[in-house]
């Protein structure tokens, strides 16, 4: 692992638990690199960390590609709408790594609210 | 129109991206990142999925696709490899042990293989020679598969399409 993402190991744990915190514990958070390693996660559904993370990464990798064809620029979030919940996948940005960020929730939770929470964790992980 | 669809499988490096954007008359599709795993020598690695596409000319096309090649992403694999006419296990010989790589994916696959078009290319058998393309077809015969084995440079493009072509040419046989 470098040394950026070791670096942001101990953020992402803070962040990850702070989503979960504002969501509620029926939630998860997994946090990992675009190649689909874990760095942290946090809530009680979260039960396969490595297994979500590898996903997450497809999923955001082929997001990504589909976005470059469609010629939409680059993927924000991706969001799996299912019967009893939704993921909501964020890409982003921080300290020079590709980090893949997954919030998992049931259906009572607003997808505005998970998105307002996924921009406050990619505050968070970007402060120094 | 009459489209095929192949994939491409194998360990991480086998090259398996690079087969397909070889073959591929079309810009492929590929979803490789950069690569965080200190035990995998590459820059970048495929996570989702790697797409190319092949005009035979004759109002058929195939479909390549290409799976990630780490375990972890194993849930790709068999997802990829839905309603596939064949298989194309891609290997590398400079790997430490090619023979067990190589049963991984035969595991990952053996519920499908003895009724699926296959093929398994060797690169890098210039690099190292051991084991022998005998030594892979010992393995498979082994679990009781006829499967043909090359040695295979993926950046060439006859070896790539031969590969394709021996699955084509099973498929055919099988029909």
């Amino acid at each position: 692992m470098s040394t950026n993402l070791s670096s942001l190991v101990d953020r992402a744990r803070v962040a990850a638990d702070a989503v979960v915190g504002a969501i509620g514990e029926d939630s998860a958070v997994v946090i990992s690199t675009a190649d689909g390693f874990d760095l942290a996660h946090a809530g009680a559904r979260a039960a396969e960390p490595a297994r979500l993370a590898a996903m997450m990464s497809s999923f955001a990798a082929v997001g990504a590609a589909a976005s470059e064809e469609a010629a939409i620029g680059v993927p924000r979030c991706l969001v799996v709408e299912s019967t009893q919940g939704r993921l909501v996948v964020r890409c982003m940005q921080v300290a020079g790594e590709s980090i893949v960020t997954m919030l998992l929730t049931d259906k009572s939770v607003l997808l505005g609210l998970a998105w307002n929470q996924l921009s406050a964790l990619e505050r968070t992980l970007s402060q120094k | 129109m009459k489209d095929f669809k192949i994939v491409f499988t194998g360990p991480p490096g086998a090259g398996k991206t690079t087969a397909i954007t070889t073959l591929s008359d079309s810009r492929p599709v590929v979803t490789d990142v950069r690569n965080t795993d200190v035990n995998l020598s590459k820059d970048n690695t495929t996570v989702g999925l790697d797409f190319g596409l092949i005009d035979l000319g004759n109002g058929q096309s195939v479909r390549l696709f290409g799976t990630p090649g780490q375990p972890r992403f194993k849930f790709m694999w068999r997802v990829i490899a839905t309603d596939a006419l064949g298989l194309v296990i891609l290997n590398d010989n400079s790997l430490p042990d090619p023979l067990a790589e190589l049963g991984i994916y035969l595991d990952a696959y053996k519920d499908v293989l003895p009724a699926t078009n296959c093929v398994v290319g060797v690169g890098r058998m210039a690099q190292r020679s051991s084991p022998s393309i005998d030594d892979y077809s010992d393995v498979l015969s082994g679990r009781g598969l006829m499967v043909p084995v090359l040695p295979v440079d993926v950046r060439n493009r006859d070896d790539v399409l031969m590969l394709v072509e021996i699955v084509l040419a099973q498929a055919e046989t099988r029909a």
